[in-house]
């Protein structure tokens, strides 16, 4: 056999990086003393550079500062195909996308593999791929490619590409991930700007939609996938990373005297095994989070993942149009004010943050509370309900950060939350960029001061 | 002849058939590496024996041929519980017939260990398979050995280092 007939793409060996079975890594010190060491993963960093974990001052990492030369052994999970990597150390990374990214996914292999506690990077160590070799043997036959993972994407782009709001875009984007990879939990998280924290605004497959829940940037796998703006992925059930207690209510200090019950629970799974979470970005900007998880171990590929990533690209773009649009014409037509009956509904808001109660019970905060306090003050002070983005935009009570603000979303959820929580009260879009205040109770206003 | 560098635990470890990778360098300090098909230790700990196959191990065999130069690793897969000897006086022969007993035992072994973290024996077989005309056998008394089970001690050197 030639050598060019024995040298594998990073491709085919991209299933050995995995970290179902560990690599075995050779290095050399200067006085010609081999040594083996085991290694928790190897992680894929472009078809030319591999990174390894640093967590420990051990041999290998004196030996690779000194000797920059390395082999490593990683084998096929399926076939027992064998492959040897002959690397060349280049730097230490301790910060960025990619050492969270390995953090985050060496977390989950360590406490599936019993070694949580002894689980630590210290850095990522970046080396240059200058071979790699298929060794001889007698592999198994390679399992049967998971078909139509293009097709997936195709079916996602398709149904995406349909939608004409961001309620349909976002329903489309859980649909087909359900639909064509199986995927039984999701969310989409957007971010807000302001506060630094990204709020769910779409699920699907939970007890509780969980629409208005928040995360911190920073917090577990969705809070790290957005800081770093870069797909974290989790093959096993991990501690180091659940963050079901990390839901943040800043409401409690805010307002003396205002109700406490405002945490809207974050609806994830309890137990999740497997999890998934790929920045949603458009012209390199971070609009928000595409979440999904299971209740099983290595539920998600690296070719879930490469799907999630490119899902998340057209999601971006698409959510970024249907806010650059300008509004159209008022094309919905003038429906009679439904019948205004029944008990009155006591909305209260409190400041400094917008936050608003129905009857005692909470509703929603910030920009999106402070959008539902004026349609319902020009409602009970100029009986209007139809309503446009751009007035919006432009009124300086509701603060909207900048343009670059996802005004849609924060509609979206303020929508889905009237739904959840109070039907008597509706948002209905009439059009791109219109929409209608439908009030089917009498509604008295309470300005609570901050 | 001096005690073996060995506690016996990691003997028992050894004998009882476990991961085995190998691991030499060229004359330009190059590693070699690739997973044994076999290993055995004499009961008092002081010879080890590997085997590897030429066809997967080329550079690594011609290494230890040139150099002597080697390091083991021994690991139990379901607890990570690690070893790792070093010689600079390994030595190489052709496997016989009479090897194979020994390698039908490690891979029996080795089946249990690999099935304790999830993977079948047809994989373990895949992994380990040979034709013993295409076996090399490589025999040393460990000059140096070191307890790499992962966690705060790992790398701490068992006994005292022989002479050389």
């Amino acid at each position: 056999m030639s050598p060019a007939d024995d040298s594998a793409s990073m491709a085919e060996i991209r299933p050995c990086l995995e970290g179902a079975i560990p690599a075995m890594m050779g290095t050399c010190a200067p006085d010609g003393t081999p040594n083996i060491a085991l290694i928790s993963q190897v992680f894929h960093v472009d078809e030319r550079h591999v990174a390894l974990s640093f967590q420990f001052f051990n041999k290998t990492r004196q030996n690779i500062l000194v000797n920059p030369h390395a082999t490593v052994l990683v084998m096929h999970p399926v076939t027992a195909q064998f492959y040897r990597l002959s690397i060349r150390y280049l730097r230490t990374e301790t910060q960025g996308p990619l050492f969270e990214s390995m953090k985050a996914q060496l977390a989950g292999i360590a406490s599936h593999s019993g070694m949580a506690s002894v689980f630590a990077l210290l850095g990522s160590d970046v080396y240059e791929v200058r071979e790699i070799e298929r060794v001889e043997g007698q592999p198994l036959p390679a399992p049967l490619p998971r078909s139509g993972m293009l097709g997936a994407v195709r079916r996602c782009s398709e149904r995406l590409s349909r939608c004409t709001t961001l309620d349909e875009l976002l329903n489309a984007a859980l649909g087909t991930l359900s639909d064509t990879l199986g995927v039984r939990h999701a969310m989409v998280l957007m971010l807000d700007a302001g506060s630094g924290r990204l709020y769910t605004v779409a699920s699907c497959g939970y007890a509780v939609s969980g629409v208005g829940s928040e995360i911190e940037m920073g917090d577990g796998v969705i809070g790290v996938a957005a800081r770093e703006r870069t797909p974290v992925r989790i093959l096993h059930m991990t501690s180091a990373y659940l963050y079901s207690h990390a839901i943040r209510s800043s409401l409690r200090a805010d307002a003396p005297g205002m109700p406490l019950d405002t945490d809207i629970p974050y609806p994830g799974l309890a137990e999740p095994h497997s999890q998934l979470a790929v920045p949603i970005l458009s012209a390199g900007r971070l609009l928000g989070v595409l979440f999904v998880e299971s209740p099983n171990d290595q539920q998600f590929t690296y070719e879930d993942e490469d799907v999630l990533v490119a899902v998340a690209g057209q999601l971006g773009s698409a959510i970024d149009l249907m806010q650059a649009a300008t509004e159209a014409a008022d094309t919905g037509v003038a429906t009679a004010a439904a019948p205004v009956a029944g008990a009155p509904l006591l909305v209260r808001r409190f400041g400094p943050n917008d936050s608003v109660f129905i009857n005692d019970t909470y509703l929603i905060k910030g920009v999106a509370g402070a959008i539902f306090w004026k349609l319902l003050r020009d409602h009970a002070q100029q009986g209007r309900t139809e309503f446009s983005n751009r007035e919006l935009r432009l009124d300086p009570s509701i603060r909207l950060p900048d343009v670059t603000d996802n005004l849609e979303a924060r509609l979206l959820l303020l929508q889905r939350r009237l739904q959840e929580n109070s039907p008597h009260i509706r948002i209905e879009k009439t059009g791109r960029g219109r929409f209608r205040l439908a009030v089917g109770r009498p509604v008295v206003l309470e300005d609570v001061a901050g | 002849m001096a005690a073996s560098l060995l506690t016996p635990e990691f003997i028992a470890l050894i004998s009882q058939g476990v991961t085995t990778i190998v691991c030499s360098r060229d004359q330009a300090n190059r590693p070699s590496v690739m997973r044994a098909v076999g290993s055995t230790i004499t009961p008092e700990g002081r010879t080890i024996t590997v085997y590897l196959t030429r066809r997967s191990s080329r550079q690594l065999v011609q290494d230890i041929a040139a150099t002597g130069s080697a390091a083991v690793v021994f690991s139990v897969p379901f607890t990570h519980r690690t070893v790792q000897v070093k010689t600079e006086r390994a030595r190489i022969r052709e496997a016989s017939p009479d090897d194979e007993p020994l390698l039908a035992r490690y891979l029996q072994a080795m089946e249990q260990e690999v099935l304790r973290v999830g993977y079948p024996p047809s994989l373990t077989r895949a992994m380990l398979s040979h034709r013993i005309e295409d076996v090399v056998a490589v025999s040393f008394e460990p000059l140096q050995a070191f307890d790499q089970t992962p966690g705060p001690r790992a790398g701490a050197a068992l006994g005292e280092e022989g002479a050389a």
